[in-house]
Parts: structure tokens; sequence; C-alpha cells
């Protein structure tokens, strides 16, 4: 061998030394890299990895119950099963709203919806938040989907709590319902928050779980009902498909606080059926507590329609309902109380001084003021008539008179005592005040003097004055109790209107005395216009009361000359309406009502039998009346289990 | 160095020994099998074997993946006995062989040019009946043969000038081409490297080396502004970003890379534990099973584990490389170093960008990696190392082209 070739070997070996340091130190970087990664840096990409995979979701929490006085519930929650899509999570809505279409049934038009709302959400950036395809699920079409969910990216089907009112109609109108939240929602409820809360609340009412009160109680005692939200820790893959739920305590949402009202949902019924299909509205008080037994309006909607968003043909067929299911009657709804106002105006007079118990008037049918002439209810008249005869046979001549006596201005005070013209919220919306007039009030309002021949009209409860069943029952419990203070109420636990007031105005026990007697004699006296309704059927009780006409509009001379009075004679929707206040037991009260039958005409003849059987069944189960939540110490919480309630 | 030869093969003392007892070819295949390195053989089975746990670890919660593992599987055992076979292969055919596998190569590429099925944006794969094959991967074999086989040929004691260097940078240089041109950057770089180091090996002088790198440096902006492809300056855009901390589109590109960094960090010393790993097992980063499977290993083993990967590399081409060094003929030394160069930039690249010190080339790990062509290429290449250790004292002569 050469030196040339042992050279060239020598060169070769040198170099491959050369080229192997070389990769040891490449080697040596890499680990050190490594090193850097994985020792220095670990707690840096630990933290992120975590953050990678754990999401915390936003909890909504559980919405307390409603529930009687008896804790039966009134609104609670069912399970339902539920699809809804996360935008954000699936590549082509289309074709996944296509998927889930095959497997269950989805009208196009509700399809080409959500299509629209997912694009919306992914314009607005919201693609996170998942956009509810179907709810209530048939237990068949839940296991179907469960099945395919897992090759549907995006797709999540589970089970949701739905606000549930298992009473329906009964309580639309006092409960209300709840809805998602509108914008208008939304700007209502953050209207004095920090931007801060505002944003959480947004953030949280975009839960498709979350829903808010949008009318009665559930509006009302919307904060009460609604909780804290929570956080749920979620793990999740790269594609955001949820892999497992870690349970924290402390991140739990605060379930909303149950509601107890004073409702006995037993009497709500009863007297809901005893309607008998007629439109018209019940009030029922425990005169000794104030607590609202039953608050009737019927017709009625039912509010489990409105949970899920009510669909607009279904809305316009309740809105145009010629019977108004929509109208909250026994607290929204202004009627003139006709003769259940005539206590009102007599113990106005007798306060007023303006007369006597025993002060006559002498009726013949009519009642001449000024130029013109007023006519008293009974053809031919009640003769002579008191105080006594006059509530009894309720005498309009005698009340025009005394009325005309008395002066508007102080019967507009003493109606006012007995809690006219306010509007009583007990923790619902949609109530009036009604009105009751007086001299101000109509220069104020109308520009004009207040003539005498107005003072005549309102002593017989007709004419501008404007009052609600529940005012009615209001004015026969202060008349029950005999003028004592009496505070009304409906929620039993859950906060307290505050427009709400005690009714303390002083009204002299034995005038109301008078009254009890007067309302004693109609039911249970010989001339009594509810003569045959005094009797509850109970053996000993009997209940006294006061029938009433609202006049729906006015008698024209022509009929009245001609003798078409009867309102079979005329058009259903223009008979006048019936009313009927009364107590009992009459010796020794304990419940007040008011009902009024619309279009039902005759007082006594309509109204008086409703008010009698209501207050039959009250009676009778007057002994278990008593409200559990007083019974128990600690105050029962919102259950934490989905089903239905015992 | 436990052989005093290493020093110099001048005095004949190996030449001596060929023709006695390490003349293997004349004492039957049994006993050759018996003579095989089998510590290293067994060194290269249990890393694959690891990579295939890896990959059923990265993949097995994917239904469409879950099976890869066992197709991964039966291509080591193919390609297990492939490597023995070649590895008991005379280097004298293997020589024989070099030209025609390189010509067959080139062959391949133009095909792949004509009626090539693209893939992930560049035109790579051929289809061969059932298989979809990547000739590039081929190439990088093919061309370390090839360069060995030319020195083999030109390279005489008389002959050390530079220009007989002309001929090998031409060898390369054509297959690189065409596969610059599908393109691939990654594989092009990886097989000009590895030819650079043959023609270093077999050499250069220092001076036209010295010329080269500065004329490489020189060269740098001018190949990223008017030869890179638009997609790939992206790429070396965002590496430089995240490699400098720069803002980075956490979504786009460099993606891939963050949530590869995560999954490394997140594994600490010891790991999360086999099957454990959060990122790696929830989908996170993408081609775990393919190029980025090092994330899979580091979060589920911790540093540990993955410097137990690189040692185990490292010892392999360490040993390798001292084989080659004794090796008497420039075919064997130049075709083993050769090999060892090529799976060493192919792990440096790998590492590199899965550590984000390198741009994302998408370069396999050797071994590790999911997918055929680069099992087959990697345990060719250990089927020549370990044929060149066998015949490391055959002094071989090359008459004309084969």
């Amino acid at each position: 061998m050469s030196k040339k070739t042992a050279d060239l070997d020598f060169a070769f070996t040198r170099r491959t030394a050369i080229a192997g340091a070389a990769g040891g130190l490449v080697w040596a970087g890499l680990i050190a890299r490594l090193f850097q990664l994985q020792i220095l840096d670990q707690e840096r990409y630990q933290a992120q990895a975590e953050a990678n995979h754990i999401k915390l979701q936003l909890a909504p929490p559980q919405r307390g119950r409603i529930l009687d006085r008896f804790g039966r519930p009134l609104a609670s929650h069912r399970r339902a099963g539920r699809i809804s899509i996360t935008p954000e999570q699936t590549d082509n809505p289309e074709h996944t709203l296509a998927q889930i279409a095959a497997l269950i049934e989805l009208p196009d038009e509700r399809l080409e919806r959500i299509a629209n709302e997912i694009r919306l959400s992914r314009r607005r950036n919201a693609g996170f938040v998942p956009v509810t395809v179907a709810h209530e699920l048939t237990y068949e079409d839940f296991a179907r989907m469960n099945v395919h969910a897992a090759e549907m990216p995006g797709v999540n089907v589970e089970m949701a709590l739905t606000r549930s009112y298992p009473r329906g109609r009964d309580f639309a109108h006092v409960l209300g319902y709840v809805a998602r939240a509108s914008q208008d929602d939304l700007v209502r409820l953050t209207g004095d928050m920090t931007d801060k809360e505002a944003e959480t609340l947004k953030t949280m009412f975009r839960h498709p779980d979350m829903r808010t009160g949008r009318q009665g109680m559930e509006r009302f005692a919307e904060e009460w009902l609604r909780g804290k939200p929570g956080y749920r820790k979620l793990v999740t893959n790269a594609h955001g498909r949820v892999i497992e739920e870690i349970p924290d305590e402390r991140l739990a949402p605060t379930p909303g606080k149950d509601l107890f009202v004073t409702i006995d949902s037993d009497l709500q019924r009863v007297a809901i059926e005893r309607f008998e299909g007629e439109s018209g509205a019940a009030v029922v008080m425990d005169v000794e507590s104030g607590d609202v037994l039953a608050m009737v309006s019927t017709p009625a909607f039912d509010p489990n329609d409105f949970v899920n968003g009510i669909s607009t043909a279904n809305y316009s067929e309740l809105r145009d309902d010629t019977r108004s299911p929509l109208y909250p009657r026994a607290h929204g709804g202004v009627y003139p109380p006709g003769s259940t106002f005539k206590m009102v105006v007599a113990t106005a007079a007798l306060e007023a001084g303006a007369v006597k118990p025993t002060d006559r008037v002498h009726c013949n049918g009519y009642y001449h003021f000024g130029n013109r002439t007023w006519h008293c209810w009974k053809k031919g008249g009640h003769g002579s008539v008191n105080l006594h005869t006059g509530i009894k046979g309720s005498c309009d001549v005698y009340f025009y008179e005394i009325a005309r006596r008395t002066g508007v201005d102080k019967i507009a005070e003493t109606a006012r005592k007995f809690g006219f013209g306010q509007d009583w919220v007990l923790g619902m919306t949609g109530g009036r005040g009604g009105l009751v007039p007086d001299r101000e009030w109509k220069q104020r309002v109308r520009k004009e003097n207040w003539y005498e021949g107005e003072t005549l009209n309102f002593g017989i409860g007709q004419g501008q004055l404007g009052t609600t069943p529940l005012q009615l029952a209001l004015m026969t419990a202060r008349i029950a109790t005999e003028g004592k203070p009496f505070k009304p109420r409906m929620i039993g636990i859950g906060p307290q209107s505050q427009d709400d007031h005690t009714l303390d105005a002083p009204l002299d026990p034995e005038v109301m005395k008078l009254m009890k007697a007067g309302m004693y004699g109609v039911t249970s006296e010989g001339g009594g216009t509810a003569y045959r309704s005094g009797d509850l059927g109970l053996g000993g009780p009997r209940l006294a009361g006061k029938t009433g006409t609202a006049q729906v509009r006015r008698i024209t001379r022509e009929e009245r000359l001609s003798g078409v009075r009867s309102g079979s004679e005329i058009a259903r929707e223009l008979r006048d309406h019936a009313l009927f206040v009364a107590y009992a037991p009459a010796d020794n009260p304990k419940y007040a009502i008011s009902v009024v039958v619309e279009h039902g005409e005759g007082g006594s003849r309509t109204a008086a039998p409703v008010a009698r059987d209501i207050l039959h069944f009250a009676l009778k189960t007057d002994s278990r009346r008593k409200p559990s939540y007083s019974q128990s110490a600690s105050l029962p919480t919102s259950m934490t289990d989905a089903g239905e309630p015992t | 160095m436990n052989r005093e030869g290493f020093t110099g093969f001048s005095r004949g003392e190996a030449r001596t020994r060929t023709a006695t007892s390490l003349n293997f070819d004349n004492q039957g295949p049994l006993n050759k099998l018996m003579r095989l390195p089998w510590g290293f053989i067994l060194l290269i089975a249990a890393m694959a074997l690891t990579g295939i746990a890896m990959l059923y670890s990265s993949a097995h919660t994917n239904p469409a993946e879950a099976h890869l593992w066992k197709l991964q599987l039966v291509r080591f055992v193919v390609c297990f006995f492939m490597m023995i076979g070649l590895a008991m292969l005379p280097l004298s055919w293997w020589m024989r062989l070099a030209f025609p596998a390189y010509v067959g190569t080139i062959v391949l590429l133009i095909l792949v040019e004509v009626m090539g099925v693209t893939g992930g944006g560049a035109q790579r794969w051929l289809q061969i009946g059932p298989v979809a094959v990547q000739p590039s991967e081929f190439a990088k074999l093919a061309v370390t043969m090839a360069l060995a086989r030319y020195y083999q040929m030109v390279l005489q004691p008389q002959t050390g000038r530079v220009m007989v260097h002309l001929g090998a940078l031409a060898i390369i240089l054509l297959p690189a081409a065409l596969i610059f041109k599908q393109p691939d950057f990654g594989t092009t770089l990886a097989l000009v490297a590895s030819g650079g180091v043959v023609i270093f090996l077999a050499g250069l002088s220092v001076r036209v080396i010295g010329t080269g790198i500065i004329g490489g440096i020189a060269s740098v902006w001018p190949i990223y502004q008017f030869v890179l492809a638009p997609y790939q300056r992206e790429r070396v855009d965002t590496f430089l970003a995240q490699l400098f901390g720069g803002a980075t589109n956490a979504l786009g590109e460099s993606y891939q890379i963050e949530q590869g960094k995560i999954a490394i960090g997140a594994g600490g010393l010891n790991g999360r534990g086999f099957l454990q790993g959060i990122q790696s097992q929830q989908d996170y980063v993408p081609e775990q099973h393919t190029d980025f499977i090092l994330t899979v290993i580091a979060e589920e083993f911790g540093f540990l584990g993955s410097t137990a990967l690189l040692v185990g590399f490292a010892v392999l081409l360490g040993w390798s490389l001292y084989s080659a060094a004794r090796s008497v003929s420039w075919f064997g030394r130049l075709a083993s170093a050769g090999a060892v160069a090529t799976i060493g930039f192919y792990i440096v690249f790998n590492v590199g960008m899965v550590l984000g010190l390198l741009p994302v080339v998408g370069m396999p790990l050797p071994l590790i990696s999911y997918g055929g062509t680069a099992m087959l290429t990697t345990m060719a290449c250990f089927g020549l190392i370990i044929a060149a250790h066998m015949h490391r004292d055959e002094k071989l002569t090359a008459r004309g082209l084969f």
C-alpha cells in the first residue's frame, strides 16, 4: 500500500470522528431542548395542557319551584330530551341537520329556522352557545339520537330540565310563565347592573336551559326563583367533545329558592270547575290571615305552551279568542261593581252622618234629580226602605238618595279605605287599580266639573267607577272583619311587594255590623236579592253576601219602554256581568269571596250559586287549611332532584 | 477501538484476516446468521416495538386509526426479515445493485412527476397496484449507495482532485431536483445533507467545504425569496415567529407546533404514563401518529423516556459510524456512513421540528412514526449498515459499472 492510500484511509477515519462528534453535539442540543421543555418549562406546559382540555362551562341554576300552601307544586320541573348543536364544533351545519332530520321528524320550516340561527350565531362569534334543534323528544327519538350522536360532531343529545306547570291552566294568570330571555327581557333584567354583572347574566341566559319569568309570579319573583349560575368542569378532547365531567362542589350553581303561595290549589280547582266554562273571576280570601286562597280567572291559557316558545299561530289563536284567555280578570279585569258597592256607599253615608240607619226613603221605582229620571232595578219600587232593607233589597232609589246626601268625595274616600282604586300586586303582574272617581279626578282628567247626577250613578256602583274582583274580595273581607286592619297576601314565603300595604284606615265596627246585617239579609231574609243562596248546605253555617250587576252598556229608553230588559233577548256579549260578594260563616266569618260571571246577567241567579258552592267547599275543608310552610321550623329549600315532587 | 488495525490498514494485516477468520461467505449461511450483531438488531427491534406501542397509544381512541398499530406491526415484521436478508447480502452484491437502484429511483421520481398522486399539497405518492409508495424515500438509500459505488470506482490514491467530487454532486442533485419539484423541501434537504456528509467523508478538501458553507449561507435568502413556494415560506415564517417568541396564530400553522410543545412539556420528568397523556389521548396534536409521535413518547414517558429514545438512536448510529470507520472498502465505508447520515438527518429534522427548533418539514421519526415507506427505507439502511459491518474487511474490486 502506498503512502497516498494510507493518508486517504487516515483522513476518512479522522473525518468520521469529526462527523460523529458533530452528530454528538447536535444530539446534546436536542436533549438540552428536551430538558428545557420538559423540566424547566414543565409547569407552564402542564398548566396549558390542563387549560387545553378542561373547560369551565356555565351551568345554569335550577329555578326554584312555586308551591301552594300545602307544598304542592304549581310550577316545577320535568325532564325532557333535547337535541342541540354547538355551531363551532360542526363543519357543515346543513349536513348535520340533514343527518338529524333523517332520524327524527323535523319540519322543513323548523330546519330552515335552525340553520339560520346557526349562521347568525357564527356571524356573532357566539358559536360556543348550543342552538336547540328539538326539545320534548319522545323516548324513542331520544334513544335513537343518543346512539347516533357520536357520529355527528357538535350534536348534543341530553336530558334537560324544563319548567313545568302541573296544574296547567289553573294558575296561568297567577304564575304567569317563563320563556327564553328576549332582548327586551335582558334589557329589563340588567337595568340596574354593572356591565360585568350584566355580561354574566346575559351569558347565563344564552344557555338553552335558562328561562326567565315573563309574566305573573314567575316574573315578580324572578330573582328569588332564579338562583346563581355555577360552572361545570368538563374534560374535552381537541374537538370539544366532552369526555367526562369532573365534579366540583365549589363550582356548583346555587339553585333558586322555592316560593310558597297562600293559594289552596284544590279550592282553586273547585272554583274553576264551578264556572262550568263561563268566563269570569273569583277571589277567595281567608279573612283572618289575609291569605288569598283562590285567584280564579277563566278561561285561561296553558303556561306550559309558552315555556319553549309558543308558535305564532297558537299565540294568535289565544290573542284573538273572543273569550280572552290571556286576560287576567281576577286582578286585571276592571268592572263596575254595581250593587256590590252599596255597602261602601252606605258606610260613607253613615260615617258622614248624612243618614241614620233608621232613616226611610220611599222608592216607587224611579228617582228624579234635576231634569232627569233615574230608575230602580225593581219596577214599581220597593216602597219605604231604610238602610237594612235598602241593602237587602238592593234598592237603587235609596242609594241615589243617600249618595246624593253624602257627596262624591266622601264616597270616594271611603271606597279607598276598602282598597278600591289601588293596584294590589300580591306578587302578580298585569294587575290594575281600577278607578275611584271624585271631583278632583274629573277636573284633572276630564277638565270638567263633577255633575251631581254622576254621584247618583256612583251610588249604585256604576258610572266611572271601576273595580277588580280582587278589590271586591278585599272590601268583603274588611266588612267581614268589621274594619280590623287587613293585609292581603298571596306569597307565603318569598319576596313581598313593596306597594301592597295594610288596609288600616279606620272603619267604625258598629257601621260594619250594620253592613253585615244587611248582607245577611240579602241571603237569609225575605226580600233578600239572593235569598236562595244563603244556605251553604253544611247544616249550620250560612253565608252573607251582596248581589251586583255590572252594566255592559246602557239600557236604552226604547228598551225600557218596550220592556226588553232581560238579557236573553239581547246578544250574549252585550249582556250584563253578574257579581256576588260574600263571606261565610255569617256569624263567624272565615272566608270572603267575590265572584264575577261575565255576561251572567243577574248576580243572584248566576254569581251567587257559584260563590255559595266555592264557600261550601272552603268551609267543608276548613280544618286542614293550615299552610304546611308555617308548621315546619326550617324553610324547605329547592329540590335538587328533578323528578315530580311528592 | 479494540482493533489495532484501525490506525492503519497498510500493513496487510487486515487482508490476512479477511482471508482467514472473517470471510463468512466461506462458512455457510447459518454461521453467518449467528455472527450478526444481534445486540444491534435487538435494539432496533426494541425501538420499533416502542414506536408501535406509542402508535397504539396515540390512535386507539380514534376508531378510524385504532387498527393502525397492527398494520405497522405487520410491516415491521416484514421489514425486519428483509433487513436480516439484506444484512447477509455480500457487499459486492450491494455494490452491483447500487447503480441500477439509483437509475430505478430516478425513473420512479420521473413517474411521480408524470402520474403521481397528490397528497398534502404535494405530488409525492406513486400508486403501484395496491400500495402507494413514496419514491423520494427510496431515493435516500439509492443516492447513498450510488455515491459509495461512485467513490469506490473513482477514489484512487492518485485522484485526490476536487473534480472527482463533481460527479458525486451530480448524483445527489439529479434526484434532489426532482424531489424538490414535488415539492418536498424536507426530503430534498435531508438528501443533500446526507449526500454532503458522504462527500465530506470521501475527502473533499476543507477549502472547498468552507467555500460551500459560505455559499450555502449566502444562498439562504435567495432560496427563501425565489425558490420556496408560498406555503413553504409561511412555514419558515411561522417557525421563526415561534422560535423568537413572536405572535403566532394558535389555530394556524403553529397550532401543531404549539400543541406538540405543550404535550412534550406536560410530560415532565417521568411522564403521565402509558395511555395517560391528556394531550395525546385527546387528539390535540395533529399528525400525532406520524411525524409528531415524539410528543406522545415525551408526554407519556417524560424527559426520561424521550432522552432514552434519543440515546437509543445515538447508540445505533454511533455503533454504525464506528463500524463504517473500520471498513476497508470505500463502498463499505461510505455506504454505511451515508446510511447513518440519512437516518441521522431524519432524526434531527424530525426531533428538531417537533421541539420547535426547525421549521415543520414533514419528516417521519425513523422506526417510530407510522408509515410503510419510511419503515422500509430505514430498515434497508440498517440492513446496509449491518452488511457493511459483516464485510468490513472485504476488499472490493469494481469492474465497470456493475
